[in-house]
């Protein structure tokens, strides 16, 4: 996530880490090469150039302190400012004291409203809630039957009358329907549409004036280019969007977009979609987001991650075994099954500082994200003895042989994993020392 | 079809950039206060719509050389062709829209990220080439999002093109491989692939498209193969980077630029054409089923300026 926006400023803040001390031309040439990431990352031209500004009179006014590097005093100035840019705290979605509350979903057409009204719906239903699917995409052939499938596949209701029957309509009937079925979180899927369709956006107005909706939430695709401020900017203004919901950000994507619609609509980003899988939603933590684009990591958000996937007992005897270095091959054979409970390989670097430098040594392609992997890596370490388990390093040329054959394995797929072994184990020597995170 | 009718229903979908652009131009040109103002604006104009770093760059540098003063006195016009020039220079397309082999099996593959219009463009393109005499079998295999082979089935039901039956979580390879064989027995001269959307950075996914390829390669090694992936037009720089991904696994043959009828500003379609050599060959504009064209560079950049 926003990787060669992180991997920039590493750049840029590598060059400054070797002198001792900013003059102005250091700054002008950092300012520079930020302008030139912040704009290929998609930020609006706009807004980066108010960045920048902002960003020049920060750095001029602050004193270089003897006791920070160059770098910390850099890094600490553009990640306030960045978070700043990004909105100070996490905005939840507002639950009505009346039930049902209602939420609107909207946007341009291919964002992933309907993907998104499924992971809403389910986000809801963990914490307690009710929630009812309400289908009204008439125009886009199996639009309906899309949310009727993910609806399903979820186990999650949706509420539906077909193509020839108005929004309006659509949602009161839903309305009624829920207060039946006790369900009090409504979720509407709308149809994508061009800020410029006139027509459709009198729809959008015209349901907004007759239905009380809590939340109506513009679904932004976080590849979005330059003209995502524009559209945005119609959505907001006919039916006041109250918050955004960023998908497709498990991409590459810089994702700048994420900026510019802070700053120039003001309006919160609320929740991210990180994946096809109905649970790849979470909350949009400014502060974590402007952290990792800086390649500090996103601590907060593992730690979360962590927790629900390994138990207290198990988080102890981690930590311990990473403090003691004696982490073997047992224990790196459970941890990549237990990774894959939390998220891929790759999106846990993304969020643990400092890895993800080491990200680009190690070919995390291979490194277990995919079943066929991890059985392979299975069927080699379960060929290896007691002793060359707990103590790898015994593992010579004619121990190699062996375990090949046993595993049915190619002698290179040996190697690599004990090379990704000790890439990791050295990881954990020189990586963050879990010890310092509260896991409790 | 009337070259001349399609060109100006295709300005007309372009209007709202065409507008923008132009007026910009204008107010740019009329507004500058010296060289260095107006090579500043000129930049904010060209990153506004979307052309990228170095497509800017390059086109900054031209205009670096210039005599501005010797510019503004003799008015917008010469100002106007030189970015014109500009633009055509690098979008370089010798025109190539998608051609029909009429001796051969020829295959229509889309590919693309999610949301990026290809389901939509595969009834498009099915509508133009069933409307020129061609027999069409389409094949849906998106078989991972809810409902995308419904929506397939509708299309083709639409333009009366017969489309192969599978179900939801079937082997989309497999389900390319009996469409290739029904084009055979039952002698289509067309086959359209729809593929699932995918992010580029999925390699598993992205292999399970280059699994399809080898099985058109085993299947149809004699068809005609054009790889088409749709890029969506509102999308910023990350488009560069899903052509070369998309192109590494597939070798795409042509781009079709989707969505271009909001106020996107396309200028994309010049970043990418410059940062990689892939031709784009159609541009769909509105939701109608007619609503597909050709893409010419220099019309494409007159009726920008214009």
């Amino acid at each position: 996530m926003f990787a060669s926006l992180t991997d920039k400023f590493q750049t840029i803040f590598k060059k400054i880490k070797n002198k001792g001390k900013l003059n102005e031309y250091d700054i002008k040439n950092c300012l520079h090469e930020i302008r030139i990431a912040l704009l290929e990352a998609d930020v609006n031209y706009k807004v980066v150039k108010e960045f920048i500004d902002s960003l020049h009179d920060k750095i001029q006014q602050e004193k270089i302190s003897e006791s920070l590097s160059p770098t910390q005093q850099i890094i600490k100035i553009v990640n306030g400012e960045i978070t700043l840019v990004l909105g100070c705290k996490q905005n939840d979605l507002s639950i009505s004291p009346a039930p049902p509350t209602i939420i609107m979903l909207v946007g341009l057409q291919g964002t992933g409203k309907t993907t998104t009204a499924v992971k809403l719906a389910n986000y809801f239903r963990k914490k307690g809630h009710l929630p009812l699917l309400i289908a009204t995409d008439t125009y886009r052939p199996a639009a309906i039957e899309q949310l009727q499938v993910l609806g399903e596949k979820s186990n999650l209701p949706v509420f539906s009358m077909g193509k020839n029957e108005s929004v309006v309509n659509i949602v009161k009937a839903a309305i009624k329907y829920s207060s039946k079925k006790n369900n009090d979180i409504l979720i509407i899927d709308t149809a994508g549409r061009l800020h410029i369709d006139d027509k459709l956006m009198n729809e959008l107005q015209e349901i907004n004036e007759n239905i009380p909706l809590q939340e109506k939430l513009l679904i932004v695709d976080a590849m979005a280019g330059q003209d995502a401020v524009n559209s945005a900017k119609v959505f907001c203004d006919k039916i006041k969007v109250s918050g955004i919901i960023l998908t497709k950000l498990d991409g590459d994507t810089r994702g700048g977009v994420a900026f510019s619609l802070k700053k120039v609509l003001g309006i919160p980003i609320k929740f991210i979609g990180i994946g096809e899988k109905v649970d790849n939603f979470e909350p949009f933590y400014p502060e974590r987001m402007a952290s990792r684009i800086l390649g500090m990591g996103d601590v907060l958000t593992l730690i979360e991650k962590v927790e629900t996937a390994y138990s207290k007992d198990e988080l102890e005897k981690l930590d311990k075994k990473m403090k003691g270095h004696n982490f073997d091959l047992n224990d790196f054979y459970l941890q990549l099954k237990k990774m894959k409970n939390i998220g891929s390989v790759d999106q846990i670097m993304d969020m643990v500082p400092g890895f993800n430098n080491l990200k680009n040594r190690i070919d995390v392609a291979k490194l277990g994200d995919r079943e066929g992997e991890l059985k392979k890596i299975e069927a080699i370490i379960s060929s290896m003895t007691v002793e060359e388990k707990e103590n790898p390093s015994i593992i010579n040329g004619s121990r190699r042989k062996r375990i090949s054959r046993g595993s049915g394995t190619q002698l290179s797929d040996i190697n690599r994993l004990l090379k990704q072994f000790y890439q990791i184990k050295e990881m954990f020597k020189k990586g963050p020392k879990l010890k310092n995170f509260s896991f409790n | 079809m009337n070259i001349k009718n399609i060109f100006s229903q295709f300005k007309e979908g372009l209007y709202k950039t065409r507008e923008e652009f132009a007026n910009n131009l204008g107010f740019l040109f009329s507004n500058s206060k010296d060289k260095i103002d107006f090579l500043e604006k000129l930049e904010e104009l060209l990153i506004l719509s979307d052309l990228g770093i170095s497509a800017t760059a390059e086109i900054m540098n031209e205009f670096q050389q210039i005599n501005f003063r010797e510019y503004k006195e003799n008015n917008f016009i010469f100002f106007k062709e030189k970015l014109k020039v500009i633009l055509i220079g690098i979008l370089n397309s010798t025109a190539t829209d998608i051609k029909i082999n009429e001796n051969r099996l020829n295959i229509i593959m889309l590919v693309g990220v999610n949301g990026s219009g290809k389901t939509s463009i595969a009834g498009k393109i099915a509508y133009r080439l069933i409307n020129i005499n061609n027999d069409i079998i389409m094949v849906p295999a998106d078989t991972f999002r809810a409902a995308a082979i419904q929506q397939l089935k509708i299309l083709a039901c639409k333009v009366g093109a017969e489309v192969i039956n599978t179900k939801e979580g079937a082997d989309p390879a497999s389900v390319v491989y009996d469409g290739i064989s029904a084009a055979r027995a039952r002698k289509k001269n067309i086959v359209i692939i729809d593929t699932a959307g995918r992010l580029h950075t999925k390699r598993n996914l992205m292999n399970e498209l280059e699994k399809i390829k080898r099985v058109i390669q085993k299947e149809a090694n004699d068809c005609s193969l054009e790889v088409l992936q749709t890029i969506d037009a509102t999308m910023g720089q990350n488009a560069i980077a899903q052509a070369e991904f998309f192109n590494k696994s597939l070798g795409v043959t042509g781009i079709a630029l989707t969505k271009m009828d909001g106020t996107a500003k396309g200028g994309i379609v010049i970043a990418i054409k410059k940062e990689l050599s892939i031709p784009v060959k159609l541009i769909s504009c509105g939701e109608k089923l007619n609503n597909l064209y050709d893409f010419k560079a220099d019309k494409f950049v007159e009726a920008l300026l214009d």
